[in-house]
């Protein structure tokens, strides 16, 4: 008598075809998520840390300042003087009225260029700001 | 006759067993280029912009005013006492606390003042301890008299707008003195 192993009759690999188009649609929707950053930092800076920190939970409203190490100041995508502060994020806020501002300020600058900045955004009733800060852990 | 017999053509197919790993190549490379940078920070409010002319000054009562001064040696004065950064925390919870139960017109003012010299690190640690100061008293009331975690309350609820009316965080950012000369 001749003994057969007992086996499924159906096939045992799985089905691939669809692999392709699963990988895509996770492709795609990564490529709809993410924002790319949309300016280049032309000043370098290095956050200070804090612990009692906020997220911002919707990005649309944030707009930023950078402050460099060297004290130059970068507002869009290009440097600014102090003095021209105002005109942009009023402009800005015109647009967006409840628009955030998030300050990049280097950790070693002192405190009296982001004072200048702060009467700047007062004075262009940009109220809502944010210093940018890291998470100490 | 001769049957000139076509020769039979092998099947057009584009073979597709690559794709998978060529989209998976492509997802990687979107995963690992592009930088989902959560934003956070310290947020604040600042006042509305008046006129040195129009500003007018109104007295605030010794008790519900903290007065953070900062200089540009780092030394913290906090209402006349010099203490630590690390311990500005530790000062104002109870006296936050005390105030939870007040109308809104007593509630604790914290003012913080710096030197235009004063490094923005320090103003920044400063800053994140009042914050703190404030988040351990919201937390602590969250747990205490709604039975809840601060974190698990919903950003629109009653119970997040009662958190706020009893606890508000009032941070005035005084203006530098001007160095004199």
């Amino acid at each position: 008598m001749k003994f057969e192993k007992k086996r499924a009759s159906t096939k045992q690999n799985i089905p691939t075809a669809s692999l392709p188009d699963i990988v895509f649609m996770l492709l795609l929707f990564f490529m709809v998520t993410t924002t790319l950053r949309e300016v280049d930092v032309l000043v370098s800076f290095r956050l200070p840390e804090a612990k009692a920190i906020e997220k911002i939970e919707n990005k649309r409203l944030v707009s930023y300042l950078w402050v460099g190490q060297d004290g130059r100041i970068q507002v869009n995508d290009s440097l600014t003087q102090l003095n021209e502060i105002q005109k942009i994020m009023y402009a800005k806020r015109v647009a967006l009225p409840n628009v955030i501002i998030s300050l990049r300020i280097d950790k070693s600058s002192q405190m009296g260029v982001v004072t200048d900045i702060q009467q700047e955004l007062r004075k262009a009733s940009c109220l809502r700001i944010n210093y940018s800060t890291l998470l100490k852990i | 006759m001769i049957t000139l017999k076509k020769k039979k053509l092998p099947d057009a197919e584009i073979p597709t067993s690559s794709m998978a790993d060529i989209s998976f190549l492509l997802l990687l490379f979107f995963l690992v280029s592009t930088v989902i940078d959560v934003d956070t920070g310290i947020g604040l409010t600042l006042p509305e912009f008046t006129p040195p002319e129009q500003q007018e000054l109104v007295p605030i009562s010794k008790d519900r005013l903290a007065a953070v001064l900062i200089n540009e040696n780092g030394d913290v004065l906090l209402n006349n006492e010099i203490i630590a950064i690390p311990q500005i925390s530790k000062t104002l919870k109870p006296r936050i606390e005390s105030k939870v139960d007040q109308p809104a017109n007593k509630k604790l003012v914290v003012s913080v003042k710096t030197d235009r010299k004063t490094d923005y690190n320090l103003y920044i640690q400063a800053l994140d301890q009042i914050k703190d100061a404030y988040f351990q008293v919201r937390s602590e009331y969250a747990i205490n008299r709604l039975g809840k975690r601060f974190v698990d309350i919903d950003e629109r609820s009653e119970e997040m707008k009662e958190i706020r009316d009893k606890i508000p965080i009032t941070i005035s950012i005084a203006e530098p003195e001007a160095i004199k000369k």
